[in-house]
């Protein structure tokens, strides 16, 4: 059984919206993970992030956040952060994101008991790929905080033998 | 008055729909896409082997849909046949992604816009469950699980839990479903959630992945076939893709199709809203052939809402389709003098100006099919396979007309699916159909690879100078193209018009409205404060504008308001 998932959110092909795939690329170059943690490049699938986060038991996200602060700083959520009891009335199809869908698992006694989101304040978010300075440079923070939270569940990643250099596909020219 | 309701969509893309209410009815609409889709420029230049790795990118819900039109486009271009094992699988990827959407779309997306989850605790368990089982023979109507369910659905009210439900315009006037129906469709809701699982795994196993699927390849697909290796796709694997189908199947064919008849038939009063543009475009798909000239679906035009002018689409290099598709930027913010164009001839240069109702309104284009707007989707594709007699079709229409003709006590033909209510039975319909093909399509691989075919891939061969290609799909959300021109092996010019394109697209140089703004007028507003009736509308084309991008907004903002002014 998996226990944890490790899954970096957004669209690759928007600038700085690549952070969670390219964090994803830099674990996996960086570390082996224990069984029981799964890394997945999950890009903007909306509710269709309900078969991938089905079933875990704690779920790490990394994605870009609107928050007030400066381009490339780290704010963290958990679980009851998340909740999107505050909203206003639903209006699209499309439109549940993360909280909705961790309430469908919810409902249905599927979803995680621990969630940590680790957002990523952007600078550009536009067509066009490669990300902005600061976004680059926080990718090492962001991976500290998820080598730290799998710690606590005894779960922490071996770095690899040789790290690798990351080379996202959608880099290459 | 005027209500603005922005964003309809938030995640893939930005869907801004204007409204002019007078009366309690809707006068007049308008469509806008809020976010420039230049996606298809970053390919300019590029590998057009690898052009489906970013494709499949465009959207996060449609990935493999772009990846598989993406090769086709490519194929067609070079004069490519493929493999029969490459077809029956890309063919399974394909139906199984429709089946995992069409599932998601009804019971977890537009569910709400008729089902008021809160009313389901006043329902009496055991009546909801006669009624269940007056329906279907599914298991999962019994009285045990609608206590079950109605217990979970209490805990979870009182701890404030509800979330996306009390987000709904619960109480709303417009909800007329009786207790029983709720707790029956919440229900639903629940085992859906195994269900869209399984169609996912089914994609997973296959395509190497998901949400990204890995395993396409132009000429071809990259899944090995060797019916005794732990890692090609062998007979285990092969097994347990049937057994996610059949699962699926039984679910679509004794819950969803039932659902949807039951749903449409209460709000009878509901089948007359929602036409808008009766001109219907689909493509044929699950080809049966390495070359794509014989098909399981069929695909053709429809013009006026009249069955008779079908117009049938008969292969990968169909001349009516790729010669009547174009594109109008007239009330788009692009740059060009208003005349539409062939995909192979456009460009994508951003022009943005305000918010203009009589001039430039929308990132979208609007594509025009022999210079008329046409309406996309599942309706489009069940009628068109009604108009060309598809066997399969047919039966799982009449079945569903039926079906909700005896529960709303009335004679239905094919004729009332032009609508909102139409849309949502039309696509549970033709979910029906696909997971019937899908299993059909496993056994043709099966019997293929049992004659010793192992092939699964052709070499492409790039010439010199210019080649161009189109590459279709009939998509869950309807007909998606790809348009590559190929110079020397490099992409120089690609264009997607894309299903939501056809459909949420503005106004053209003649002043024809779009799909989406034409099915607005006439739809009843209770309450302009509240448009509950507009999103029903606009929910039953499953808007999804590509180009998404996901930037969370967690603290507190509010991400969506119809605005009265």
């Amino acid at each position: 059984m998996s226990r944890v998932l490790i899954i970096g959110l957004g669209n690759v092909l928007m600038g700085d919206d690549a952070f969670g795939p390219s964090v994803v690329e830099a674990l996996n170059a960086a570390f082996q993970f224990p069984p029981g943690v799964t890394v997945l490049d999950g890009g903007t699938p909306g509710l269709n992030l309900m078969p991938l986060m089905m079933d875990y038991e704690v779920l790490i996200v990394i994605d870009t956040v609107k928050s007030k602060g400066g381009a490339g700083e780290i704010r963290l959520y958990r679980k009851a952060d998340l909740s999107p009891a505050a909203r206003s009335p639903r209006q699209g199809p499309h439109e549940p994101g993360l909280d909705e869908v961790l309430t469908a698992l919810d409902l249905a006694g599927r979803g995680p008991a621990e969630v940590l989101l680790v957002g990523v304040i952007p600078e550009s978010v536009e067509t066009g790929t490669g990300m902005s300075g600061p976004l680059r440079a926080a990718i090492p923070a962001a991976i500290r905080v998820v080598q730290t939270e799998l710690a606590r569940f005894n779960l922490a990643p071996r770095p690899k033998p040789a790290a690798e250099t990351p080379s996202p596909w959608w880099e290459a020219a | 008055m005027k209500v603005t309701i922005d964003p309809i969509t938030r995640i893939e893309g930005h869907l801004r729909v204007d409204v002019e209410v007078d009366g309690g009815e809707v006068r007049n609409a308008w469509s806008s896409g809020q976010m420039f889709r230049g996606i298809e420029q970053i390919l300019q230049g590029r590998d057009p082997r690898e052009a489906w790795f970013f494709t499949q990118r465009i959207c996060g819900v449609c990935t493999t849909v772009h990846a598989i039109a993406s090769v086709r486009a490519v194929e067609n271009a070079l004069g490519l046949e493929i493999p029969l094992n490459a077809q029956y699988i890309r063919n399974l990827v394909l139906a199984s992604h429709a089946l995992h959407d069409h599932i998601v779309h009804f019971y977890h997306l537009s569910a709400l816009d008729w089902v008021d989850v809160v009313a389901a605790l006043k329902a009496d368990p055991a009546k909801a469950a006669s009624l269940g089982e007056s329906l279907s023979p599914w298991p999962g109507n019994s009285r045990k699980e609608m206590e079950a369910v109605k217990t979970r659905l209490a805990t979870f009210v009182e701890r404030g839990q509800l979330g996306i439900f009390t987000n709904g315009y619960w109480g709303h006037p417009a909800m007329k479903l009786p207790p029983e129906v709720n707790l029956l469709a919440v229900a639903h809701y629940l085992q859906a959630l195994d269900v869209q699982a399984y169609a996912n795994q089914a994609v997973a196993i296959l395509g190497g992945k998901t949400p990204h699927i890995q395993n396409l390849a132009v000429g071809g697909v990259a899944n090995a076939i060797d019916l005794n290796s732990e890692s090609a796709l062998n007979m285990d694997k092969l097994f347990q893709v049937k057994d996610l189908l059949d699962k699926v199947a039984t679910f679509v064919q004794q819950v969803y199709l039932p659902d949807v008849c039951a749903v449409g038939a209460l709000y009878a009063d509901w089948l007359k809203y929602g036409a808008g543009v009766t001109n219907y475009l689909a493509v044929p798909d699950l080809p049966l052939d390495g070359k794509g000239t014989q098909f399981d679906l069929p695909g053709g035009t429809i013009m006026n809402g009249d069955l008779a002018t079908v117009h049938a689409i008969r292969s990968f290099d169909d001349q009516y389709f790729r010669d009547h598709v174009t594109e109008s930027v007239a009330h788009s913010w692009y740059a060009g003098n208003g005349e539409p164009r062939h995909p192979w001839k456009e460009d994508t240069v951003a022009r943005y100006s305000d918010f203009n109702p009589d001039g430039k309104y929308s990132w979208v284009k609007a594509p025009r099919f022999d210079g008329k707007p046409m309406q996309v989707g599942p309706l489009a594709q069940v009628l068109v396979g009604y108009a060309t007699g598809h066997e399969p079709t047919r039966r799982w229409a009449d079945l569903a007309l039926s079906t909700a003709g005896s529960i709303a006590h009335a004679r239905l033909s094919p004729a009332v699916l032009n609508g909102t209510l139409g849309r949502h039975l039309a696509r549970a319909v033709r979910a029906a159909v696909l997971s019937e093909l899908a299993i059909k399509h496993w056994q043709l691989l099966v019997d293929n690879v049992a004659k010793d075919d192992l092939s699964i891939f052709h070499e492409p061969v790039f010439p010199e100078g210019e080649v161009q290609g189109f590459g279709f799909h009939e998509a869950p959300r309807g007909t998606l193209s790809h348009w590559a021109v190929i110079t020397n092996g490099k992409i120089e010019n690609y264009q997607c018009v894309v299903p939501s394109t056809w459909n949420a697209g503005p106004r053209d140089e003649k002043g024809q409205m779009g799909p989406y703004e034409a099915s607005l007028v006439g739809n009843p507003i209770a309450d302009p404060k509240r448009p509950l009736e507009a999103l029903r509308t606009i929910h039953s084309f499953d808007p999804c504008l590509a180009c998404a991008i996901h930037t969370l907004d967690v603290e507190g903002n509010e991400i969506a308001k119809a605005k009265v002014l």
